[in-house]
């Protein structure tokens, strides 16, 4: 689009809209109602999310009746948009039922139920979760993880698991064996009766119509990425498989299988009714003794021609404080290795600085399992050369390569984790399964962790609150400004002082996360406790007692800050992170979060910033709140919808020409009618920014010398933004004693800072808007370019497009917030008629520094 | 701080309460026996004292408030804190006059709890 098009479209579409002309304490008594509204839902997932940290003890009471009330929250700030915006935003209703519905089929364990019955690997997102069961959910991550190569693949989902049941008339015995396994002491011969029977219903069951059709549909697509020759993995997925407990080796897994629909779907009924196997229930009820419904879906993946395959531990489960990695492999293909078929090589890798091989034991491996090379598939123990037999099945290179990848694994899952690999005849590397390393803790001698803890040196004890609990160690990286974001290194502690949102870049990679302010209800700290990111908000001078480069422990259980790695508590972490995570009431706030506090809309500059773009509850509420704050921008631009007569003059020392419309609490009771001083404005953003306007030096009065050429640009560029009735000449200022809309409308530039500031920091946002100048458009734009770089630097989302910026910052605390609004007012002064001098490209830099060094004088020596 | 002598007992019906309270206890040195029954849970304080008993309110057979007074006849030393999701201003009167140490209505935070076992073990040391 085409400058001059968007700002028709910007301006003059908005400008004439009938609506517009509402009287201003209506509307902003209006956009109260839907903070009011949607700081309720917000409150109460917050609320939820921060149950979720590990913090707290609750019940599946609390759940449910707190996702009732979390409903009708939503629907209230749905309504209240639809007020304030004269139902411009009723879709958004129809946007948000089909996720009420989600999680309503959540709390009654139904969400394994609705989906597609088959879906492609790399198509998995969160929401199909349940459908996909825990390892198929892993391996999608992997997937889109650039370090890891995963066979392709797709997934038979539990929906089809569940429409097996119903096409086969099983669903009455299988509510029964559910229901008998949730009984406290249950009839042992029933439960066995039913097991069996269920087993073998499902190995005979009858596809349900169609799917053999859509499973061919399946194939084709995956034939048409292969080799002309390939055959398939079918591996189980059951829904808590590798997301809490491992379940390893409890379900059944097929192997080179013909890609032919009908032998997919045998393999298939093999896997599914594994789901009944004895081994397998008996695991089952060990782990969950209260019983909790489950289900099964199949990976269906590329089988790799393996060379060589086992598995790596991230970290020596027999001794995890160590610091060591234990690998163990054989030729061929990895089933072998996991039923202790064959004799295994077995190396150890210390991790330290660099990966160093520390141990190597070669066994004499004869035999391998390889496929028949039949075309009905299958594989057999096959005899190995003897040279080959006695030399280790990895070569020096691709141990190290599987060490860095298991290192970079256990920070991506944030656990030690248990991985399968597989090496192809081109070495190749394959990551067929990712899972949490349970370590048991040894019986005897148990550490006594408190007096080990003493040797260390405490850096901060009782520190700030926990947004996510857990504990991680690594090396202090300091995030200043987004851009050292980039820099972040694997496994680093962030350290920073405010907290944001885009943290999210790196929190795959961080051991933990430090901030100096912040809240744990805020969007980072939601989604620390969605990637399981250990972190502490709110401690305050950490980053004066931490440098960057040294290792730090962060205890974010008992909110304690250590310098140095502290073993003894990364081996407690390792031995007893499980347990949290495996009551049923985690379970089920975990899933229904999945799909309510997950902020997908995180920047409205973004294009999916639409109703249609929402996917979770957070993403309704977060485009509400922009859409109202986007509402009361409008009120101060199109001045002939102001009241008349309502206008006050500002007794300032600077020329800043500012009428102020008071709407609430805004101006001392006391104040003269007109030329009010200072000290009577008690609108707290309109006093921060007033009092950066008034920073010494900051506000510079001389008119600048501004060229012919120049002059010319200002006439024809303009005329959009100052046209106007009543209060021409003069900038206008709606305020309330928390709310600021500043509308610098004369000179050639027009500023808009729309600002809401009091101590409930989700309320608080502030909307910056910056175009135009009296200068050609090069030299404006640098003015814009300069006005970003510092807006950055404050931690604003920024965009700019020629000469126009649009800066939002927000959900921080009053303290903050003033201090943003007075850095504003200063900027206002400081870049007011700078444009004159953006010469050239240098110079943006140049005031920038100048900007943030607090040498506000730059501007006038240049003069 | 450590609490090298402090010895927690800890009965719900609901595992995930014991298992959780163990850790974070068993972290910071307190020796930590935990319950899912109120009657295994009395007949181990039968057999030795502990200085501090969180109890649920609402447990088949025994309830908390009996498990209360029953501790209390055995050893008036015990601190007892009573945590329930049925929290009412009845049974918290009730749960006063049999001499409980604190009332926590859940969802709580895990630190608030600790807070009310230091207090309680503070209160101990003032009174030796």
């Amino acid at each position: 689009m085409a400058l001059r098009d968007f700002l028709k479209e910007f301006f003059v579409t908005r400008w004439f809209t009938p609506n517009a002309c509402r009287p201003l304490p209506l509307v902003f008594s209006q956009f109260r109602e839907v903070l009011k509204a949607n700081n309720q839902a917000l409150e109460i997932i917050a609320d939820m999310g921060e149950k979720l940290s590990g913090e707290y003890l609750f019940d599946l009471r609390y759940v449910e009746s707190t996702v009732e009330e979390m409903i009708v929250a939503m629907r209230r700030a749905i309504a209240a948009i639809n007020i304030l915006t004269q139902d411009q935003c009723a879709v958004l209703h129809e946007v948000f039922t089909p996720m009420e519905s989600r999680v309503r089929a959540i709390l009654n364990k139904r969400d394994d139920r609705e989906g597609p019955p088959l879906i492609w690997l790399a198509e998995v997102e969160t929401r199909h979760w349940p459908l996909v069961g825990g390892k198929a959910a892993h391996l999608s991550e992997l997937l889109h993880n650039p370090r890891v190569r995963v066979p392709e693949g797709f997934v038979i989902t539990t929906r089809l698991f569940h429409d097996l049941l119903d096409a086969n008339g099983l669903r009455p015995e299988f509510d029964r064996f559910e229901h008998l396994l949730s009984d406290h002491l249950p009839d042992e011969e029933a439960v066995e009766a039913l097991r069996r029977l269920l087993h073998e219903k499902v190995l005979r069951a009858e596809p349900p119509s169609g799917f053999l059709e859509s499973l061919a549909d399946s194939l084709q697509r995956l034939a048409s990425v292969s080799e002309p020759t390939f055959f398939l993995a079918v591996r189980s997925s059951a829904q808590e498989e590798d997301m809490d407990f491992s379940f390893a080796g409890q379900f059944h897994s097929v192997l080179q299988v013909p890609p032919q629909a009908e032998a997919v779907y045998r393999a298939y009924l093999e896997v599914a009714a594994s789901l009944f196997g004895a081994k397998a229930i008996r695991y089952r009820r060990q782990v969950f003794p209260e019983g909790g419904t489950m289900s099964i879906a199949a990976c269906c993946q590329h089988m790799i021609p393996a060379r060589a395959s086992g598995i790596i531990y991230s970290v020596d489960p027999m001794e995890p404080g160590s610091q060591n990695m234990v690998v163990v492999g054989a030729l061929g293909q990895g089933q072998a290795v996991v039923e202790g078929q064959v004799p295994t090589d077995f190396f150890k890798i210390a991790k330290g600085d660099s990966l160093q091989i520390v141990e190597r034991v070669i066994a004499a491996k004869h035999e391998s399992l390889l496929p028949t090379g039949e075309a009905d598939g299958g594989l057999a123990m096959q005899a190995v050369s003897n040279d080959q037999a006695e030399a280790p099945c990895l070569d020096d290179r691709i141990l190290l390569e599987l060490a860095s990848l298991a290192n970079h694994l256990e920070t991506f899952f944030k656990r030690p984790q248990d991985i399968e690999w597989t090496v192809d005849p081109l070495g190749t590397l394959y990551i067929l399964q990712s899972r949490p390393l349970l370590i048991t803790e040894s019986a005897k001698g148990k550490p006594r962790l408190y007096e080990k803890l003493e040797g260390y040196e405490l850096i901060a004890a009782d520190a700030g609150r926990v947004a996510q609990q857990g504990i991680g160690a690594g090396p202090v990286f300091w995030v200043e400004n987004l851009a050292d974001l980039k820099d972040f290194p694997e496994g680093a502690v962030l350290i920073s002082h405010r907290d944001s949102s885009q943290f999210v870049q790196v929190m795959h990679q961080a051991a933990a996360i430090v901030t100096e302010v912040g809240t744990p209800a805020s969007h980072m700290a939601t989604l620390c406790r969605e990637l399981r990111v250990p972190c502490l908000v709110g401690v305050p001078e950490i980053m004066a007692k931490v440098t960057p480069g040294e290792e730090i422990t962060v205890d974010a259980e008992d909110r304690r800050i250590y310098r140095g790695r502290v073993v003894e508590l990364l081996t407690y972490q390792a031995t007893t992170n499980m347990d949290l995570h495996m009551a049923p009431e985690f379970r089920m706030l975990r899933r229904i979060l999945r799909d309510v506090s997950r902020l997908n809309l995180v920047d409205p500059l973004m294009q999916e910033f639409k109703p249609e773009g929402c996917k979770t509850f957070h993403d309704v509420l977060r485009f509400i709140h922009e859409t109202a704050v986007l509402e009361l921008v409008e009120l101060g631009r199109d001045d002939r919808c102001l009241p008349g007569g309502m206008a006050r003059g500002l007794d300032l020392p600077i020329q800043a020409g500012i009428l102020a419309i008071d709407i609430g609490g805004g101006i001392a009771p006391d104040a003269p009618r007109d030329l009010i001083p200072f000290s009577a404005i008690r609108s707290i953003p309109f006093r921060a920014i007033l009092q950066g306007m008034l920073f010494p030096g900051a506000w510079h009065q001389e008119a600048m010398p501004v060229s012919f050429r120049d002059m010319m640009h200002s006439m024809m560029t303009t005329p959009q933004d100052t046209l106007s009735g009543q209060y021409t000449g003069h900038n206008i200022a709606i305020i309330s004693e928390t709310y600021v809309n500043l509308c610098f409308r004369f000179g050639y530039h027009f500023n808009i800072i729309d600002a809401f500031c009091h101590d409930v920091e989700r309320d608080n946002h502030i909307y910056f808007r910056f175009l135009g100048g009296a200068t050609d458009i090069s030299k404006r734009s640098r003015r814009a370019t300069l006005i970003a770089t510092i807006l950055e630097a404050f931690d604003f989302s920024v965009k700019t497009r020629g000469d126009l910026v649009i800066a939002r910052t927000g959900n921080l605390v009053q303290s903050e917030m003033e201090r943003t609004l007075d850095i504003l007012g200063r900027l206002i002064g400081f870049t007011r008629q700078l444009d004159v001098q953006m010469t050239d490209d240098q110079a943006v830099a140049r005031y920038a520094e100048a900007f943030l060094m607090g040498d506000y004088g730059v501007v006038a020596d240049k003069r | 701080m450590s609490e090298t002598n402090t010895r927690l007992l800890v009965v719900d019906d609901e595992p995930i309460v014991g298992k959780r309270l163990k850790q974070v206890f068993g972290k910071i040195g307190f020796e930590v026996e935990t319950y899912t029954d109120s009657a295994s849970a009395l007949a181990a304080i039968k057999d030795k004292s502990f200085d501090i008993v969180v109890t649920d309110l609402k447990m088949e057979g025994i309830d908390g408030i009996e498990v209360l007074k029953r501790v209390r006849a055995m050893n008036p030393g015990t601190r007892v804190i009573i945590i329930t999701g049925y929290a009412s201003p009845d049974t918290a009167e009730l749960a006063q006059k049999h001499g409980v140490f604190a009332f926590l209505a859940k969802p709580f935070r895990l630190d608030e709890l600790k807070q009310v076992i230091y207090r309680a073990v503070e209160t101990d040391r003032a009174k030796e």
